[in-house]
C-alpha cells in the first residue's frame, strides 16, 4: 500500500496524477499499455522507471468500479478504512444463564434429608434398644457419626474409585497436545496467507497429495511469492527477513546473495541492517535512523539471529527450525496422501479453520479414537476409483440397495496394521 | 547306510539320532537357561534375588519417574530443505541404478534413498548380467557404508605414535616429495571390473612409468585364467550358461553360492531346476564332486564324495573315461565306478552338458577345459563371446612382487581394495611389506594391510561415487553416488589422477571415457537411468589345443593321509571381506547353520543304534586344536552330514585380527596355512592334518541349527512314532484329528515318481482337509464371507527354485529393521531374523540330500498364535494378514508357544536401545558400548516406514506390510486395480532364481494364482487346520540313481 514492491505503492496514486485530467489516471487503470504507446507524459516515465513490468489490463472496469477502487485506496492509505465501530466491543454480550445453583440447592435439600432420615434411624434404633434392655443409650453427636468406620471406609472408596478414574482417564490423555500452539521462530499467520489471501493450502503443503508428510514448506516456497513481497502487513521487516536470512536474499537489491553460505555473520548482519534500516527510514519518512530506528534494527536483527540460530547451528544461514506442532507417536504410521488425494478428506477436517489462525494450533486430538471414530463413520469415496473394484461384493450389495454405503470400517479401516507397523 | 525309514527328514545328529537332551528342549518354545546364567558374566547370582524392599524401590521409583517423564512433553523441531531439490518429495522413495562392486563381486542394483539416504538395495531386473537378482553381500552393502569403522578422514602414521589424522594437502605432498618418474611403485588390488578405473590407472603409470599393477583374487582363480591361455589362447573366464547344460557337473565349484558370477548361474541354474509341467517334468541333472558339503553340493542330485587330493585324479579320470587315451593316478573303486556313471551321463547329453571345476591347478583345469572340449559344450554352454572379467588375479604375480619388495627393488606400494596381509596364503606377505619405504592405503576402513601402512587416503564407499564396472565384456555397468561423501573421503581414482598431476573431477573422467570408449553413441543419460549400457563389444578366442598328455601327468596325486581338510568360501564372508557387516557375520552359513565364526565341519558316523557319532566323538560347540601342516590353532567343531569321512573342511574369512567391532575375534584364520602349488597357485586344501580330540567348549556356540525346530519325530516307550512335542506336552492320542503326528514339513520326490506322489499328495491333502472341516467354525464359509473381496494376501515358494543362498534374509534384516543381536545372544536363541531358511537332510545318512525351506510367518487364517494372546495384540485382518501391535503387546510370549511354524521372535533384551529405559540396556554388552546397529551412523540405514521395536515385545514377519501399503496407495492414486508389480515383498525381490512369489490370491490373474495352481503344492502343517497362507511347491530331484548302487 505504502511501499514500492513490483510497482509504485498504491497509496497516493491519485495526488500523483493530480498533474493530468482523471480520464488519464482511469484509462491508466484500465488499460497501462495503451496509454504508454500514446506516449503520455505520466505513463512514459512509469513505464522507464518500472519496465519491462506492465500492469495487467482491466477493461471491463467501469468508472465506478474505478471510483469505488480508489476511495478505497485512499481510505486505506490515510487509516481512515475500515471505519472503526462504535463503543467498545462486547459491551453488550449477555451474561449466559447458569442453572448449576440448582443442583447445588437439590444436593444441600438432599444431603439434610439424609442426616435427618439417618438421625431418625438411629433415635428410633435407641428407642427400641431402650424398650428391650431399659437402657437409653446416649445419642451420637454429628462428629461421631461423620468419622464413623462405615463413613470414612465409604469416603475412601469414593476417593479411590475417582483417583482411579482421574489417573486412567489423564494416563490416556498423556501425550496429547491438543490446542497445542507454540511459538514459532517466524511469526507466520496462516490467517494472513490461507485467510486473507487465499493461497491454497497444498501450494505450500505441496506434499499433502503425494506422500506420507504434508511437508513444511522450503524457503524457498516462501520465495516464490516474498521475492517480491518484501515487507509485512502485521510485521513489517521483521519477520519476512528471516526468510531472506535463511535463503540468502538481499531484499535491498532483490538478488540472491553469492557465496552466502560463507559470509561472516557481520558481513550478513550489514545486509539485513540495512534493509530494516533503510526500511524504517521509508515508512517513517525520515532520513536518518534516529534512536529508534537504531532500536527497532536492534531488535529486528537480534530476532533474526535467536530465531535462526542454535547451539547446532551457529549461523543464520540453513533451514528454519520450525517448531513441530502435530506429533504422532513413533508407531504410528500416517500417510497425508491417502486421505487428502484418496479419501478427499478437506484439510480443515483434522487441521481445524486454519484460515482463521493468526498462531496456528492443534486442533484435534490425534489420539487413537478420534482417529478410529472417524473411520467408523467417513465414506470411502468408492465411485470412479477402479482400484475399489476388487471390493465386488460390496459393490453388488450397494447396486442391489442392501448396503447404503461403504465405511473405512468396511473395507478393514480399523485394522491394528493399518497403522501400526 | 539305509539305517532309517525312506520318508525320514532331519536337519541334524541330534534329531535323527534322538538325542534325549534335544528331544526334552525342542518341545520348548524357550531355553531355559538358568537366570543367572542368561544375565551373562554374572557368577554371583545372589545380586539378582530382589527382596521386598528393593521390589518396592523400583516401584516407586517406577511410578515416580514415570509421571514426570510425561509431563515435560518435548519440543520437536521440523527442518524443512531451505532449497528444496525437485527430485525429492519427503516420505517418498527414490530408486537409483547403480552397482555394487567388491573386487570380482558384481551385482547390478537399484539403491533406495529416503531424503537423500540410502536404505535398501533391489536388484536390477534390467540387467543382462545379474537379472534383477540380488546375493546376501549384495543386500548387506548398503549396511557397509554407515559403517563405524569407516576412516574419517586422510590418516598419517606419526612416528611410533602410530596413526593421526592428517589433510588430502598433507597426504599430496607426502606423495609428490616420496615419489618421482623413477619410483619403482606396486599398485596392488583385487580384479578390477571398472574400464575407467583401468584407465586411470594407465594415467598414473604414464607420470610414473616405472609403476605396476598386481591383482590378486581373494579366492583364486588363477589356473582357470592359465588354463585357458593355454588351451584358447586367452586369459579369460569364458561364459557359463547352466540354463543351456541337461548334465551339470561340478568338481568342487560352488557356482551357485560364490563361484565367479553366482548370481547370474544361480538364475540359469534354476530356470532348468523349476518344474513347468507336472504331465511333462523335466530338469536339469547336477552332479557335485567335492569333500565337504558346499552350497552347490547341497542342491545337487548326487555328489560323489572324493578327498580333496583326489579331486585331480578323479577330473583326469573323467577325461579319461571320455575318450582321453593317457593315464593319471589311480582311484578306489568306489570313486572309479561312480565316474563312469557319470561318463555315461555325460556322454548322452553332448552339447547339452556342462563341467566347471574350482581347481586351482592348470593342467586340472586344462582337462576340464578338454572335457568340455569332448562333449560339445564350447559353442552350447560355453561361450567365450563375452566372457566374465570377475576374476583376473594371478596369485604367481603377487609372489613376484613380495620377492621384488624382499629384495627391495620396489619403493612404493599402494593398496587399493585389497587386504593381503590377511588373505594372501601364507606369512610371507607382511614381512616383505614391511621393507617397502612408502607405503599408501586406499582403505575404507582399517584392516590387517593398512595397519601395516604410512598413509592411508580412504576411498569413497562406492554408494558415495561414480564408477562403472564390466563383468561382462561388453556389459559395461555404471555405478552413481546416491548420497553425498560422509566423511572428508576422496575417490581413489581422483587421488590417482591428481598425483598423476591431473586436475579434473572423477565424473567428467568417467563420462568422457564413456563418451569415447563405450556408449558408441548411445545416450549416457540412459545408460545412467538404466545402470548399464551393452556396448556389444565381444570376444573369440582360439580352437582347442593343449597337451593333454602333459596335464594328465601333471594334476595333483591323491595323498595317502588319513585326514585331509579343504577350506572353501563361504556365501557371506567371502575371504573376510566382509566381516565388518555385522548383518553378514550374523547370517547362517547355509549347509552348518552356525554364524559368528567358521566352524570345522566334522564327518558324522551311525553307531549302529539309533546314535551319530562325529569324528573323534566331537560333538557340536566342541573346540579342538587344528593342527595343519605343523601350526596348530583352536578351532570350534560342528557335526555335519555329507561330509566325506577322512576329511574336515573349514572356510576362509574369519578370525580377523585389525577390523571393526563384529570382525576381530570371531573364528579362525586359515589363511596362514594355505600353501601353494609348483606354479606358485593357492592350494584351499592340504593334507598333512591333525585333530585333537575335545579340549574344551565354545561358550557362545551360535548354531541356530536345532533353534526354532518345527516338531522332532521320535519314537516312545510304546514303540510308537511320535513328535518331540508331544513328548514335552504330554500324550496325544494317534489319530486323533488334527494331532502333531506325522508332520507335513517337507515333500519331496525324484522327478520319476512325480505322478504318483503327485496322485498320493492330493490324498493326503484332501485327507487333511476332511479332518479340518469337522469343527464348528466351517472355514470355507467364513472365508467366503470375510477373505473373498478386497484383498487377500498370500505366498508360493518354490522349493526347488530355493538354493539357500539367503539374500532374502538380509534383505528381511534390511527392509524390516530387524536387530542384530551379537554371537553371545544367538547361543541363547536370541536371534531376531523374521525369515530363516531351514534346511533339512533326507536319503542316505552318509551322503544325503538337502531341501532349503524359506520359513516366515505363514499368515495363517486359523492363526494358533492368534486366540492365546490375553491383550489382543496380535489378530487377524480383512486382508489375511496376522497383524502384530507391537505397542499393545505386554511381552507373554503365549503366542510363540503356540506357533507351530515356530516363527515368532521376542525382544529378550533391548537390542536397538529404543527404550524409554536406559537401564534396559545392561548385559548385552561389555561396558558402555551400544549394541550393534544402535549408533547414530548405523542408524541412518533404518527404514523410516517401519517401527524400530523395543524391548519385551514379539514381532514376526508382517509379509512386508509397509510395501503392501504403498503399494495400494500408488494404485489408488492411479485409480486402477492393484497388480503383481505394485506389491513386492523384498524377499521376493531380493531372490537370485525367484523362489518367492507374493501376491493377492483374489486377483485371479496374477502370478500368484498362476503358481498356486501347480499340483505340487502344499502347506506345511496342513494338517493342524492353520490355513496357511504359504503354499509351498515340492522338492524334486533328478538323481541318478545308479550313482548311488
Amino acid at each position: 500500500m505504502k511501499s514500492r514492491s513490483t510497482g509504485p505503492a498504491l497509496g497516493g496514486v491519485e495526488e500523483r496524477w493530480a498533474d493530468y485530467p482523471q480520464e488519464d489516471l482511469y484509462a491508466w487503470i484500465r488499460n497501462s499499455s495503451s496509454l504508454i504507446d500514446a506516449g503520455h507524459p505520466r505513463a512514459t516515465e512509469l513505464w522507464n522507471e518500472w519496465k519491462p513490468t506492465v500492469m495487467q489490463a482491466f477493461n471491463e472496469l467501469t468508472d465506478d468500479d474505478i471510483a469505488s477502487l480508489l476511495t478505497y485506496i485512499q481510505g486505506v492509505n490515510d487509516g481512515t478504512y475500515p471505519p472503526q465501530v462504535a463503543g467498545t466491543p462486547g459491551a453488550e454480550v449477555t451474561v449466559e444463564q447458569n442453572n448449576n445453583w440448582i443442583y447445588y440447592v437439590v444436593f444441600g435439600i438432599l444431603s439434610i434429608l439424609a442426616l435427618f432420615l439417618t438421625r431418625m434411624i438411629s433415635n428410633l434404633g435407641r428407642i427400641v434398644t431402650k424398650e428391650e434392655t431399659g437402657v437409653l443409650q446416649p445419642s451420637k453427636t454429628i462428629v461421631e457419626s461423620l468419622t464413623s468406620k462405615s463413613v470414612i471406609s465409604f469416603l475412601l472408596f469414593a476417593l479411590v474409585l475417582i483417583g482411579g478414574y482421574t489417573t486412567v482417564k489423564n494416563g490416556i490423555a498423556w501425550g496429547r497436545q491438543q490446542n497445542y500452539a507454540p511459538e514459532q521462530p517466524i511469526k507466520f499467520s496462516h490467517e494472513t496467507h490461507a485467510g486473507m489471501q487465499g493461497i491454497d493450502c497444498q501450494y505450500c503443503h505441496d506434499g499433502a497429495r503425494r506422500s506420507k508428510h504434508a511437508v513444511i514448506p522450503a524457503a524457498n516456497t516462501c520465495m516464490n511469492c516474498h521475492s517480491a513481497v518484501t515487507k509485512g502487513s502485521l510485521h513489517g521487516t521483521a519477520e519476512i527477513s528471516k526468510i531472506y536470512a535463511s535463503v540468502g536474499f538481499d531484499p535491498n537489491t532483490l538478488k540472491y546473495i553469492d557465496n552466502y553460505e560463507n559470509m561472516s555473520e557481520d558481513e550478513i548482519a550489514k545486509i539485513y541492517k540495512k534493509w530494516i534500516g533503510d526500511s524504517y527510514m521509508s515508512d517513517a519518512g525520515v532520513e536518518s535512523l534516529g534512536r529508534e530506528g537504531e532500536r527497532i534494527v536492534k531488535e529486528q536483527w537480534d530476532g533474526i539471529v535467536s530465531s535462526l540460530t542454535s547451539d547446532l547451528k551457529p549461523s543464520v544461514y540453513g533451514p528454519i527450525p520450525w517448531t513441530r506442532i502435530h506429533n504422532l507417536p513413533d508407531h504410528v504410521y500416517f500417510n497425508h496422501a491417502q486421505h487428502v488425494s484418496i479419501g478427499k478428506v478437506e484439510c480443515q477436517q483434522c487441521h481445524g479453520a486454519v484460515e482463521e489462525m493468526e498462531i496456528l494450533e492443534q486442533y484435534a486430538p490425534l489420539s487413537m479414537g478420534w482417529c478410529i471414530n472417524c473411520h467408523r463413520e467417513t465414506e470411502v469415496q468408492f465411485v470412479g476409483n477402479e482400484y475399489y473394484n476388487s471390493y465386488e461384493k460390496y459393490h453388488n450389495e450397494l447396486s442391489d440397495g442392501s448396503r447404503e454405503k461403504v465405511t473405512v470400517e468396511d473395507i478393514g479401516g480399523l485394522e491394528c496394521q493399518k497403522c501400526h507397523y | 547306510m539305509k539305517n532309517h525309514k525312506e520318508e525320514e527328514i532331519w536337519i541334524g545328529g541330534k534329531d535323527l539320532g534322538s538325542d534325549p537332551e534335544f528331544l526334552k528342549t525342542a518341545g520348548n518354545e524357550f531355553t531355559d537357561t538358568p537366570l543367572y546364567e542368561t544375565m551373562g558374566e554374572a557368577t554371583e547370582s545372589e545380586s539378582y534375588k530382589t527382596d521386598r524392599r528393593d521390589f518396592l524401590k523400583y516401584l516407586g521409583f517406577g511410578l515416580g519417574a514415570a509421571t514426570v517423564a510425561s509431563c515435560d512433553i518435548p519440543v520437536k523441531k521440523a527442518l524443512p530443505y531451505v532449497v528444496k531439490p525437485d527430485t525429492i518429495v519427503p516420505g517418498i522413495p527414490n530408486y537409483y541404478a547403480s552397482s555394487y562392486v567388491n573386487g570380482g563381486d558384481f551385482c547390478s542394483v537399484l539403491v533406495k534413498t529416503r531424503e537423500g539416504r540410502p536404505i535398501k538395495i533391489e536388484g536390477n531386473s534390467l540387467s543382462s548380467v545379474s537379472m534383477g537378482g540380488t546375493s546376501a553381500r549384495a543386500q548387506a552393502y548398503v549396511l557397509s557404508l554407515y559403517d563405524t569403522n569407516r576412516f574419517k578422514g586422510p590418516i598419517a602414521r606419526d612416528g611410533e605414535k602410530g596413526f593421526a589424522a592428517s589433510t588430502w594437502d598433507a597426504i599430496d605432498a607426502a606423495v609428490k616429495s616420496n615419489l618421482n618418474g623413477n619410483s619403482r611403485i606396486a599398485i596392488i588390488s583385487n580384479s578390477i571390473l571398472s574400464p575407467t578405473t583401468k584407465k586411470a590407472i594407465a594415467r598414473f603409470k604414464s607420470s610414473f612409468p616405472n609403476t605396476k599393477h598386481v591383482s590378486y583374487d581373494p579366492v583364486s582363480s588363477s589356473a582357470m585364467l592359465l588354463a585357458n591361455e593355454a588351451t584358447f589362447g586367452s586369459k579369460v573366464i569364458p561364459d557359463y550358461r547352466f540354463d543351456k547344460a541337461n548334465v551339470i557337473v561340478s568338481f568342487g565349484a560352488d557356482f551357485l553360492g560364490t563361484w565367479i558370477s553366482p548370481i547370474e548361474y544361480a538364475r540359469q541354474y534354476a530356470k532348468n531346476r523349476v518344474i513347468k509341467d507336472v504331465d511333462n517334468a523335466s530338469m536339469s541333472k547336477h552332479v557335485q564332486i567335492e569333500n565337504g558339503m558346499s552350497l552347490t553340493g547341497s542342491n545337487a542330485d548326487n555328489r560323489i564324495l572324493v578327498k580333496p587330493s583326489q579331486q585331480g585324479a578323479a577330473i583326469a579320470a573323467l577325461c579319461n573315461l571320455l575318450g582321453g587315451s593317457g593315464s593319471g593316478p589311480s582311484l578306489p573303486k568306489e570313486i572309479m565306478d561312480s565316474l563312469r556313471v557319470l561318463a555315461d551321463e555325460l556322454k548322452g547329453a553332448r552339447g547339452k552338458a556342462l563341467v566347471v571345476s574350482n581347481s586351482n591347478n592348470v593342467s586340472e583345469q586344462i582337462l576340464v577345459n578338454k572335457i568340455n572340449d569332448v562333449l560339445g559344450s564350447y559353442g552350447n554352454t560355453i561361450s567365450f563371446a563375452h566372457p566374465s572379467m570377475q576374476r583376473q588375479g594371478i596369485d604367481s604375480d603377487m609372489n613376484d612382487l613380495i620377492a621384488d619388495m624382499n629384495a627391495g627393488r620396489i619403493d612404493a606400494v599402494m593398496v587399493y581394495g585389497a587386504n593381503p596381509a590377511y588373505d594372501f596364503p601364507g606369512s610371507s606377505f607382511a614381512d616383505a611389506f614391511a621393507k617397502v619405504d612408502f607405503k599408501l592405503s586406499f582403505a575404507q576402513s582399517n584392516d590387517e594391510t593398512t595397519a601395516l601402512c604410512d598413509y592411508v587416503a580412504p576411498d569413497h564407499h562406492g554408494l558415495e561415487s561414480w564408477g562403472d564396472a564390466e563383468p561382462k565384456l561388453g556389459h559395461c555397468h555404471l555405478i552413481q553416488p546416491t548420497i553425498n561423501p560422509l566423511f572428508n573421503t576422496r575417490q581413489a581414482q581422483t587421488s590417482l589422477l591428481t598425483w598423476a598431476g591431473e586436475k579434473l573431477d572423477y565424473y567428467d573422467y568417467l563420462k568422457s571415457n564413456w563418451t569415447q570408449n563405450i556408449l558408441g553413441g548411445g545416450s549416457w543419460d540412459k545408460a545412467l537411468h538404466d545402470g548399464f549400457h551393452n556396448s556389444g563389444a565381444s570376444y573369440s578366442a582360439g580352437a582347442f589345443s593343449a597337451n593333454v598328455g602333459n596335464a594328465l601327468s601333471n594334476v595333483s596325486k591323491p595323498n595317502s593321509s588319513d585326514l585331509e581338510i579343504n577350506f572353501y568360501e563361504t556365501v557371506h564372508m567371502g575371504n573376510g571381506q566382509f566381516a565388518n557387516n555385522p548383518w553378514l557375520m550374523e547370517m547362517p552359513d547355509p549347509v552348518t547353520r552356525t554364524s559368528w565364526g567358521n566352524i570345522l565341519h566334522v564327518p558324522v558316523k551311525f553307531n549302529g543304534v539309533r546314535k551319530f557319532i562325529g569324528f573323534n566323538d566331537l560333538e557340536d560347540g566342541d573346540t579342538v586344536t587344528l593342527t595343519v601342516n605343523g601350526v596348530a590353532q583352536t578351532a570350534v567343531v560342528v557335526q555335519q552330514f555329507g561330509q566325506m569321512p577322512g576329511t574336515v573342511s573349514l572356510s576362509l574369512g574369519y578370525g580377523r585380527e585389525v577390523g571393526g567391532k563384529s570382525a576381530v575375534g570371531y573364528g579362525t584364520n586359515v589363511n596362514p596355512w594355505l600353501t601353494t602349488d609348483a606354479n606358485g597357485l593357492t592350494q584351499y586344501y592340504a593334507t598333512d592334518v591333525a585333530v585333537s580330540g575335545k579340549t574344551g567348549e565354545d561358550d557362545d556356540f551360535a548354531s541356530v541349527q536345532y533353534h526354532h525346530t518345527m516338531g522332532v519325530k521320535d519314537v516312545n516307550t510304546a514303540g510308537e512314532e511320535v513328535v518331540a512335542d508331544e513328548l514335552a506336552t504330554g500324550t496325544l492320542v494317534k489319530g486323533f484329528e488334527g494331532s502333531l503326528t506325522n508332520r507335513s514339513i517337507i515333500r519331496r520326490t525324484h522327478i520319476a515318481d512325480v505322478k504318483e506322489f503327485v496322485h498320493h499328495l492330493h490324498e493326503e491333502r484332501h485327507h487333511f482337509e476332511h479332518l479340518n472341516e469337522q469343527t464348528l467354525y466351517p472355514y470355507d464359509e467364513y472365508k467366503e464371507d470375510l477373505y473373498d473381496q478386497g484383498h487377500h494376501w498370500g505366498m508360493h515358494v518354490d522349493l526347488n527354485a530355493c538354493i539357500g543362498c539367503g539374500a532374502c534374509t538380509v534383505a528381511c534384516i534390511a527392509e524390516n529393521n530387524v536387530p542384530i543381536v551379537g554371537k553371545h545372544e544367538v547361543h541363547r536363541h536370541h536371534e531376531m531374523t523374521w525369515l530363516r531358511i531351514d534346511r533339512y537332510f533326507y536319503g542316505d545318512a552318509d551322503n544325503p540330500n538337502t531341501v532349503y525351506q524359506p520359513m516366515m510367518c505363514q499368515h495363517c487364517d486359523n492363526a494358533p498364535c492368534e486366540n492365546v494372546c490375553p491383550v489382543n495384540a496380535t489378530n487377524h485382518s480383512s486382508e489375511g494378514l496376522n497383524q502384530m501391535a507391537y505397542n499393545r503387546c505386554v511381552g507373554t510370549r503365549y503366542c510363540a508357544n503356540n506357533c507351530p511354524y515356530k516363527v515368532r521372535r521376542f525382544n529378550w533384551l533391548d537390542y536397538t536401545t529404543a527404550d524409554l529405559w536406559p537401564s534396559n540396556e545392561p548385559e548385552l554388552t561389555k561396558s558402555d558400548e551400544l549394541p550393534f546397529g544402535a549408533d547414530n551412523l548405523t542408524r541412518m540405514v533404518l527404514n523410516p516406514d517401519v517401527t524400530v521395536r523395543s524391548r519385551g515385545v514379539i514381532e514376526k514377519c508382517s509379509f512386508c506390510t509397509q510395501r503392501i501399503q504403498s503399494g495400494k496407495l500408488v494404485a489408488k492414486k492411479e485409480g486402477r486395480r492393484l497388480e503383481d508389480r505394485d506389491v513386492r515383498t523384498a524377499c521376493q525381490t531380493a531372490c537370485p532364481t525367484g523362489a518367492i512369489t507374493f501376491g493377492d490370491t483374489n486377483n485371479k490373474k496374477g502370478q500368484l494364482s498362476k503358481k498356486l495352481r501347480s499340483p505340487l503344492n502344499y502347506v506345511v502343517l496342513e494338517e493342524v487346520n492353520t490355513r496357511s497362507s504359504v503354499n509351498y511347491s515340492a522338492k524334486l530331484i533328478n538323481k541318478i540313481e545308479k550313482l548311488d548302487a
